[in-house]
């Protein structure tokens, strides 16, 4: 499976990108809210899952959360919001707009991959 | 007693320094070396020489060996004059002045370094813990590292000097700045371990990156913790500051606090400015 990793930080797409290697899926990398709308395009119908930073430049993982739940066909993807803003509101307010689930940063590789799994089974 | 030590003075100087202080103050002469440990003194005085470049190179290393903590570095000369004060100033000296200066303003100068740092209210550590904490989980969780809170300092002219800071202003209903500063040994220890690779694979671009992204945790972390006090803060996109020995500003009259954290023989230095804003304290008097 295709997975994006959308996160301004190279670092945190690399922790995050080794875990999903480990899992056995594909990385595909976007470091702003207008890549991951690039990628979406650029591999239309082939990711399975999306891993979304809320604080990014250019357009937040808020927005890009929105314009995915707008559109047909990418409104099925999974979404697992992973993101320092993990207070109760913004956890809602991701929620409710769409996202399948939502991980804290910090958090332990372990940690990942169960949130991982979790948005995949809750598909 | 307080120490002070004495660092390439010559028997002139030392002497001058004795009649200035008396017998208050032990004077220790001993050699600058890595891995030595500062707590036991007051301050540093050192002499000016004559070669500014070396000098600059000499208070740099003594800063970086302070670790972060407080310790005043006094330069001082026997000459009248002594131009370029500014650049030992930005290489981490505190005070420069000339023994030929009026001695009771200077007796005054070293005294008031060698006033102790006052200990944090229960109040002000009701807010710093949780930076203190967070700051601790975070580098655990991400790096597998230990760090140990140490030091506590309040101040509007301590000056910390690093070589990279990861910076991110906080605004809405308490308003500042969060810095966390590191010298590059430490800051590539970590980001190596966040990444699990060796530190040979890790460069410049990796550290300025991972930098920006422990600051963010840290204040995103936190900011969860202030929901519904005045604290409360929003953060804004984080920022990086490269550079050997380079210090950030603050605005004047800013109340800074300064967190200094120990990793095994490494430290690193987290500073708050934050208070609630001006509107967020006009709105809680209008309460009725």
């Amino acid at each position: 499976m295709k997975v994006l990793i959308a996160d301004d930080s190279m670092v945190m797409r690399n922790i995050i990108g080794k875990t999903i290697s480990e899992m056995g899926h594909e990385k595909i990398e976007a470091a702003n809210g207008y890549e991951v709308l690039l990628q979406l395009a650029k591999y239309e119908g082939r990711i399975g899952l999306i891993l979304l930073d809320w604080n990014m430049p250019k357009m937040d993982g808020f927005e890009v959360l929105k314009r995915i739940k707008e559109h047909k066909s990418l409104e099925s993807i999974p979404v697992l919001m992973v993101s320092t803003e993990s207070e109760e509101e913004n956890v809602k307010r991701a929620i409710s707009a769409g996202a399948t689930g939502y991980l804290p940063k910090p958090f332990s590789p372990e940690e990942l991959a169960t949130a991982i799994k979790a948005t995949m089974d809750a598909r | 007693m307080n120490k002070a030590l004495v660092l390439n003075c010559s028997p002139e100087m030392t002497e001058g320094i004795t009649r200035l202080l008396g017998k208050q103050v032990k004077l220790i002469d001993e050699p600058l070396k890595e891995g030595k440990t500062f707590k036991k003194y007051s301050l540093i005085i050192m002499e000016m020489n004559g070669d500014r470049k070396k000098m600059v190179e000499q208070i740099r290393k003594a800063r970086y060996i302070c670790k972060f903590r407080n310790l005043p570095i006094i330069l001082m000369t026997k000459e009248e004059k002594y131009p370029h004060p500014e650049s030992y100033l930005s290489a981490g000296a505190t005070e420069v002045f000339s023994l030929s200066d009026p001695p009771a303003a200077c007796r005054q100068i070293l005294q008031s370094y060698m006033i102790p740092d006052r200990k944090p209210l229960k109040e002000e550590m009701d807010y710093l813990n949780p930076f203190i904490s967070n700051t601790s989980e975070i580098l655990q969780k991400m790096a597998g590292i230990q760090a140990n809170f140490k030091d506590v300092y309040f101040s509007d002219d301590f000056r910390v000097f690093g070589d990279i800071s990861g910076i991110i202003g906080l605004s809405g209903e308490a308003e500042g700045t969060l810095i966390i500063t590191f010298y590059w040994d430490l800051a590539s220890k970590i980001i190596s371990n966040m990444m699990s690779v060796d530190e040979g694979n890790i460069n410049a671009e990796l550290i300025h990156d991972g930098v920006a992204e422990l600051i963010n945790m840290i204040a995103g972390t936190t900011k969860k913790q202030f929901v519904g006090q005045p604290y409360h803060f929003n953060i804004s996109l984080p920022s990086v500051v490269i550079g050997s020995g380079h210090q950030i500003g603050h605005p004047p009259h800013s109340s800074i606090t300064v967190l200094i954290f120990d990793v095994e023989a490494f430290s690193f230095a987290v500073q708050l400015c934050l208070k609630p804003s001006n509107n967020n304290i006009r709105s809680s008097r209008e309460q009725p």
